[in-house]
């Protein structure tokens, strides 16, 4: 009852976002103990910022990119043709799955694609689209 | 002379476009019936034919080897001098088709993407970060696969100055 009761009350202070020991303070009790309450008050603000941040980490999304490897090849010969030098780009993305639906081990599934030179290219201007849409709203 | 020409301008064709099948087919007879030949002699003589150059580009063969192929197999000086030069001409096209051709693991066939912004959640009641959300559509084998990936914002800034990185480097390749 008094774990349950503590979650509770370090869940409220995360979701309402309450920075200030004053606002802390007022959600106990008339009569707590008043050296217990601070020394709650104190731990929990010790501690508010990163169970905001782990919160926000974890807040229902699609597949996360975790991280990102490349490698460019040279194709040097195939089946439909014995010689060329084609260069070719090899790109893993590290992917984690939505962190609420995995619990305590998300799984990470790696994807390798490969892009040509026109695909990256193709690529790269969506890219720059999006940097511009960025730069668009940063600036508004 | 001028039977050859049409012939071969026929065969190019289906070279360049070998996605054109009916219309190959079409055409072949069609010349059969023009010169009152019958389709199933010409039906041979062209995959005959057809060998050569399908050797060729698979062996980068220049102009002059093709040439050189077709004279041994029997075909007279002007025709192969002809078929060659159409070969020069066609051999762009018929290059980029092969490596064209070539495995990929995974392809990239296309990238969508759109913005969101979490304005609240369970945990948080205030929230307000920006988010990229990308689509990418992979053919794997002869499916597509669409793959759905959250970026934040630093990660599609690093995101993109490696893809700029990897641009720089397969331009140093070509």
């Amino acid at each position: 009852q008094l774990v349950s009761a503590l979650h509770n009350l370090t869940r409220h202070v995360v979701y309402r976002g309450l920075t200030r020991a004053e606002d802390i303070l007022c959600l106990f009790p008339e009569n707590f103990h008043q050296n217990l309450k601070n020394l709650l008050t104190k731990i929990i603000l010790e501690n508010i910022s990163a169970w905001r941040n782990e919160a926000q980490a974890s807040k229902i999304s699609l597949p996360r990119l975790v991280d990102m490897d490349w490698r460019v090849d040279i194709k040097t010969s195939s089946d439909s043709i014995v010689r060329m030098a084609v260069p070719t780009c090899l790109l893993q993305l590290k992917i984690q799955e939505d962190a609420a639906l995995c619990g305590n081990n998300p799984v990470v599934s790696a994807l390798t694609v490969e892009l040509s030179k026109e695909t990256l290219d193709t690529m790269l201007e969506g890219l720059g689209r999006i940097r511009d849409q960025l730069s668009a709203v940063a600036n508004k | 002379s001028q039977q050859f020409s049409a012939l071969t301008e026929v065969l190019f064709r289906f070279l360049t476009e070998p996605k054109e099948v009916e219309r190959f087919l079409t055409q072949l007879s069609d010349f059969a019936t023009m010169n009152k030949i019958s389709l199933g002699p010409l039906k041979n003589i062209v995959k005959s034919i057809l060998l050569v150059p399908n050797g060729a580009l698979k062996r980068n063969l220049s102009p002059e080897q093709v040439r050189a192929d077709f004279i041994a197999l029997g075909l007279s000086e002007e025709k192969a001098s002809y078929f060659a030069e159409q070969w020069k001409v066609n051999s762009p096209t018929l290059t980029r088709l092969a490596v064209g051709q070539t495995l990929m693991i995974n392809q990239l066939i296309d990238m969508e993407w759109k913005f969101g912004v979490t304005a609240g959640s369970s945990e948080l009641e205030k929230v307000g970060s920006i988010f990229l959300q990308l689509k990418l559509v992979i053919k794997k084998g002869s499916q597509l696969e669409n793959v759905y990936v959250e970026l934040t914002l630093p990660q599609f800034y690093s995101f993109l100055h490696e893809m700029e990185r990897v641009k720089t480097s397969l331009e140093s390749f070509s």
